[in-house]
């Protein structure tokens, strides 16, 4: 048998490890920024698909739709400034299926374990991850809204507007960020997880605001909308991209123009980060607890 | 037990570690792992360890075995702080498992049974990731990435992607990711299974490697084969429990001897009488004798030293004996012996009963 000799065991306490929090955010960061650029489907899903909408949905039913949409808003609004928020805020849609979908992979793939088994501070790795799948968020509504903008759309607040846009993209991406990774912890299953959520995301799309206004809509889908967050995520970028107040399903008049949408919206969006949010740190925590179930 | 009962049971070990930091160095040179009446029972009620005492010495090249859902795992994953004890005294490398989980993530090294890498990442990416998981400084990455790729013999295909890698390859990155602190000990769970021989052996030698170089390795494997080339120290786990702990010479000698194989021309009928006949044989004492399928397994002490006159005895008795064989006893026998004593009743009860 070997003997370390006092020197060695000095070295070992040397070579202890020193993580620290930020250190630990940025390296699960960089990981998972590094996985979304390597894999394919995240940026075709992504972006490619929210991109295909845009350029359908303007050059089919510009035409057609720009007569309701002028009935919902008002005169001077082309179809393309109408659908380029709604567009952003399915980019956040489909990449925030993505957070849960890397999660399953990592529990299917032993990184799930590995990561619990090294001395990273678990909240930190988690937070790295999500600030990984928020800023590519970002950065895909800004492509977006620059692609937007070369087919004819017109962002009234500017660029400070393209910044708050992304902004509300962000924020409205929390609650399916934490769903997506809810339905990974639940089902542990990756096909499981993207048909899951998959299946949710067209249904949420249509049955809101984000591609006509709600007067020129059913009943029962104007209904549906009031309980949907996609409404007040579309409501909320839309505001920000025109400059008005375009929110119907709740009248606020407390404030000014635009802000009467906003301000509601992002109250919403936020209360729903905050309750799906706690759902899924409920659920990452106690899959990477030590306790025996 | 109440709450407030496990507190203070886990208050104390921790004070301790804390005032004999300083001493710490010296006590590590005794026990890397150091368990006394470990229980862990699942939620459903499955009782997967029930009184586990072991001891490992620091250095030293540890061996785990048992059958399929004996508890090795269970055991492993209590080491390395992915499951808490149901009861019992858990210690590793000086750090109690529930008060101090990450002082014993920080100094051990991990390597699961399932091969974990992110296949997304390079070769070179996948040992990064860990040396920055595992908090090495700056300015020592670059050098000890590049090392665990030589040591692993992966520097050619150091910039692929891992998933493109065979079996054995993504094994070998994996166990290099379970290094880059240089941890002091190192938990090895089924590292080889289901690798070609090549591959196998090749993981072997960078175990021993650094196993000489003053590593700690607990080793859990299904091939015996790898436990007696490897390990210093063997123990074996069965329903939860320890039956066995010592080297594998040592355990050996447990069996009671050396194996005598004959092999018989006739059928059934005459594999019992040779049995019985053996069984009866005055030279043989507390022997074992077992049927197998060509003929009977005598396992006796003086089995080198008397095996003829067997053979003369059953050549007397009207048998035809058409092959013979002495050899020192495997791990094999060892494992059969140990673990065919409970597994199964009626062939337990007849060992039972001749070797006291």
């Amino acid at each position: 048998m070997s003997t370390p000799t006092e020197s060695g065991t000095t070295d070992r306490e040397v070579a202890r490890s020193a993580n620290t929090f930020t250190g630990d955010v940025w390296v699960n960061f960089k990981r998972w920024s590094l996985k979304a650029v390597r894999n394919p489907f995240v940026l075709v899903v992504s972006l490619a698909q929210p991109f295909i909408f845009l350029v359908l949905f303007t050059e089919v039913f510009g035409n057609v739709a720009g007569g309701a949409v002028s009935e919902g808003l008002g005169p001077g609004v082309d179809y393309t400034t109408f659908l380029v928020p709604a567009i952003a805020i399915q980019v956040a849609l489909a990449s925030a299926v993505t957070s849960g979908i890397g999660l399953v992979n990592d529990i299917e793939n032993g990184m799930f374990e590995k990561v619990l088994v090294s001395p990273m501070n678990r909240t930190a790795v988690f937070i790295g991850k999500t600030l990984a799948e928020v800023f590519r968020i970002a950065l895909q509504i800004a492509i977006i809204l620059g692609l937007g903008v070369l087919l004819g759309a017109e962002i009234t607040t500017g660029v400070v507007g393209a910044v708050g846009i992304m902004a509300v993209g962000i924020l409205f991406s929390f609650w399916f960020i934490a769903f997506s990774n809810m339905l990974a912890v639940l089902t542990r299953d990756q096909e499981s997880t993207i048909i899951g959520a998959n299946l949710l995301q067209f249904p949420l799309l249509f049955l809101s605001s984000a591609f006509l206004p709600l007067e020129v809509l059913p009943n029962w889908i104007q209904l549906f909308a009031r309980i949907n967050p996609v409404t007040y995520g579309v409501d909320a970028a839309r505001a920000i991209m025109l400059d008005e107040d375009v929110m119907t399903v709740i009248e606020v008049t407390a404030f000014d123009g635009a802000l009467d949408t906003i301000v509601p919206a992002v109250a919403v969006l936020a209360g729903l980060g905050l309750v799906f949010g706690a759902g899924a740190v409920y659920l990452l925590s106690r899959a990477s607890s030590s306790d025996v179930r | 037990m109440s709450n407030e009962q496990s507190i203070a049971d886990a208050e104390t070990p921790r004070e301790h570690s804390q005032g004999s930091s300083a001493s710490r160095s010296g006590f590590a040179e005794e026990t890397s792992i150091d368990i006394s009446g470990l229980e862990l029972t699942y939620g459903d009620g499955t009782e997967a360890v029930s009184g586990v005492d072991l001891t490992v010495g620091d250095g030293e090249f540890f061996g785990f075995l048992g059958p399929n859902g004996a508890g090795k795992t269970t055991v492993i994953k209590v080491l390395a702080t992915l499951l808490s004890p149901t009861a019992g005294e858990v210690r590793v490398n000086g750090f109690d498992v529930r008060t101090e989980p990450r002082k014993i993530r920080e100094s051990i090294g991990y390597m699961a049974q399932e091969t974990s890498i992110d296949p997304e990442l390079t070769a070179e990416e996948n040992i990064r990731f860990a040396c920055e998981a595992y908090g090495v400084p700056r300015g020592d990455r670059d050098e000890r990435t590049a090392e665990l790729l030589d040591l692993v013999d992966l520097e050619a295909v150091a910039d692929k992607r891992s998933e493109e890698f065979s079996g054995g390859m993504k094994k070998r990155l994996d166990a290099a990711t379970a290094l880059v602190h240089r941890p002091p000990l190192v938990f090895l769970d089924e590292p080889t299974t289901g690798l070609d021989p090549t591959a196998r052996n090749r993981l072997w030698e960078y175990f021993q490697r650094i196993n000489e170089q003053g590593t700690t390795i607990f080793l859990t494997t299904q091939y015996l084969e790898e436990a007696d080339t490897l390990c210093e120290r063997l123990a074996v786990i069965l329903d939860g429990g320890i039956v066995a702990d010592g080297s594998p010479a040592d355990l050996k000698q447990e069996v009671g001897g050396d194996v005598l194989d004959i092999e018989l021309g006739d059928g059934p009928e005459a594999r019992a009488r040779a049995a019985t006949i053996a069984r009866e044989f005055d030279d043989f004492d507390a022997a074992t004798v077992e049927e197998t399928e060509t003929g009977i397994s005598v396992t006796a002490k003086a089995a080198r030293q008397s095996g003829t006159d067997l053979l003369v005895a059953l050549r007397d008795a009207g048998l035809i004996v058409t092959g013979f064989n002495v050899r020192a006893p495997t791990l094999d026998d060892v494992f059969l012996a140990i673990t065919g004593e409970r597994v199964d009743t009626d062939d337990g009860a007849a060992i039972m009963e001749e070797s006291p």
